[in-house]
């Protein structure tokens, strides 16, 4: 059986190119894939274009380490712990990042439509200013223009099957690479998802090569045995990486909650041109893998993240949001 | 109804909202909500008079029984004995497929016109703001499909004539600019809840009015901060909180003071 395992740096280095349009599982601070994130800027990956939906602090650590060059999204926030990314904030407002704005209930969509092959798909909403496609958004000559774009920008059309309505159309995203953190993979690169599947499913399928991290590496006899809990069979990966604690500090279920002190300091250090800079240093760039990452932040720790049968830690010191 | 006993309890502004938020879910109703103080307002409603009332997270999640307040829509917290946590485009398809079975969605923002038009963008030009804001999240699609209310905070540099970006359609520029857009025009912004009050839409111009005042604020008060001529001619003092409600609030829904 061929295997699929890979360590995170021989992964990000067969799989992701500079100038990628990278797309990222999970939901601001559930299962996201923070691990092969961490990776991707220590391998100094540049002019990333970015794919999202709920957007969390890993897309946030991608922008602040320099790595994005265009980002089409619709939300970005840590929730309470950071109701906004600061460094995609920052960017915008330096002019430092090209962006293009939809809404959490049309993103999925798109990358629904990309999963399926189809090259677009229509929606109702959206319809707020007039001249939308020519004031909003990344210009439609960059669409001719740059091959990782689709074709075009979005069009307002009348529904042909339904004279008088208006649609709007969207263009299907064109993905290089899906990063997915799970719960559980096989060595042949079967995936199960434990808990909320989120976007990940279509992104895999819309992908041309998927990541996949994941807390327990298992026999794949073990998933095989109940295929219908599976969601990703494992002709679709690309590599596949163990690692545990894979996404701290977001939470994943079965395994760990998020954790408040961790979301706290980035919050604080998003916040400071010094104080970013030194935090990617002790995080990300003075760690020569996940592993010394997971030392560093100690058994202890994470051992207090462990959930409980609500799966989540209950009482679990969560500070002032507000900070 | 205000008895004595009720004006001496002290409590924040922001519980006042939690609270004005809370009234306007009525037992058995289907509420979008977002982490924050909707959430909190809506899980009050569901403890104190609405047992049967339904919150629906934008990740998906329908009909959690939140007993720790979750910090974000994809906290495990707001899934809590939900009854389904669907993959996104479920969520999609659902509110585009069947908005009826939605009663009311909360949203917030950083601006908001006279027509319930909401910013949560940007300030200044779209393509290199003053400042950035998170973006949208699901709040179009809510806007697009259901009823909202809106939570502002009540500042003139907030309640603008125009917006700087339109995040959220509310009415457009009056009773007839959904239609005209191609929205559905029988849904848009009801209620707005502000830290000074309540305001609500007209039904024939769907021109914002100040429907409530929070006890200790004038209408006076609420037309200078609002930075549009504002109609305050049906405005009457709002109901302050009960001390069971606070007790829910403080001691129940967000004891380590999350948002309140």
């Amino acid at each position: 059986m061929i295997s699929r395992i890979m360590t995170c740096k021989e992964a990000i280095e067969n799989f992701v190119r500079d100038g990628d349009t990278v797309a990222i599982g999970g939901f601001t601070t559930n299962r996201k894939p923070y691990a092969l994130v961490r990776e991707i800027i220590r391998q100094g990956r540049r002019e990333l274009y970015i794919e999202g939906s709920g957007a969390g602090g890993e897309t946030d650590l991608l922008i602040g380490a320099g790595c994005v060059k265009l980002m089409v999204n619709a939300y970005i926030s840590n929730g309470a712990f950071g109701n906004i990314g600061r460094r995609f904030r920052r960017a915008v407002e330096r002019g430092e990042l090209e962006f293009e704005d939809y809404s959490l209930d049309v993103q999925p969509l798109r990358f629904h439509a990309a999963a399926l092959g189809l090259p677009f798909i229509a929606v109702r909403g959206l319809l707020v200013e007039s001249d939308l496609e020519r004031r909003w958004g990344i210009p439609a000559e960059k669409y001719r223009q740059d091959p990782k774009l689709p074709p075009a920008k979005l069009l307002i059309r009348e529904n042909p099957f339904n004279p008088g309505e208006k649609l709007v159309y969207l263009p299907a995203p064109r993905i290089d690479v899906a990063l997915i953190h799970v719960q559980k993979a096989a060595h042949d690169g079967t995936v199960r998802i434990e808990g909320p599947a989120f976007v990940d499913v279509d992104l895999a399928m819309a992908a041309r090569h998927v990541i996949v991290s994941c807390e327990e590496l298992v026999d794949p006899e073990e998933l095989r045995r109940e295929p219908w809990l599976n969601q990703i069979p494992f002709i679709i990966p690309s590599a596949c990486v163990h690692l545990p604690f894979g996404a701290h500090p977001s939470q994943c279920v079965n395994h760990y909650d998020y954790d408040p002190e961790m979301m706290h300091l980035y919050d604080r250090a998003c916040r400071d041109d010094e104080l970013y800079g030194r935090f990617l240093d002790e995080y990300v760039y003075s760690l020569k893998d996940h592993g010394e990452y997971i030392s560093k932040i100690g058994p202890d720790r994470l051992g207090r993240l462990k959930v409980g049968e609500k799966n989540y830690v209950e009482n679990l010191a969560r500070g002032n949001g507000e900070s | 109804m205000k008895s004595k006993q009720a004006q001496e309890i002290m409590y924040t502004r922001r519980e006042m909202m939690a609270v004005a938020l809370a009234r306007q879910i009525k037992d058995g109703m289907v509420c979008i909500a977002g982490t924050g103080l909707p959430l909190i307002g809506a899980t009050l409603a569901k403890l104190a008079w609405a047992p049967n009332s339904v919150i629906i997270s934008e990740t998906g999640i329908i009909d959690g029984q939140m007993d720790q307040l979750p910090t974000s829509v994809s906290d495990t917290r707001f899934a809590y004995r939900a009854s389904a946590w669907w993959p996104r485009y479920r969520y999609c398809g659902f509110i585009m497929r069947m908005p009826e079975k939605v009663d009311l969605g909360f949203l917030g923002g950083a601006q908001i016109d006279p027509h319930g038009n909401l910013n949560s963008t940007c300030i200044g030009d779209y393509h290199r703001p003053a400042t950035r804001f998170t973006g949208s999240g699901g709040a179009n699609g809510i806007a697009t499909n259901v009823n909202t209310v809106i939570v502002m905070r009540h500042e003139r540099r907030r309640f603008v004539e125009k917006v700087d970006y339109v995040t959220s359609p509310g009415w457009l520029d009056g009773p007839e600019g959904r239609k005209r857009a191609g929205l559905p025009e029988n849904k848009g912004p009801v209620v707005v809840v502000t830290t000074l009050g309540v305001m609500r839409f007209d039904r024939e111009n769907r021109r914002m009015y100040v429907s409530e005042y929070y006890p200790g604020v004038s209408p006076a008060e609420i037309a200078d901060q609002t930075g549009f001529p504002i109609d305050v001619s049906r405005a009457v003092e709002a109901d302050p909180p009960d001390a069971g409600v606070l007790e829910l609030l403080r001691k129940r829904i967000d004891p380590d003071h999350l948002y309140i």
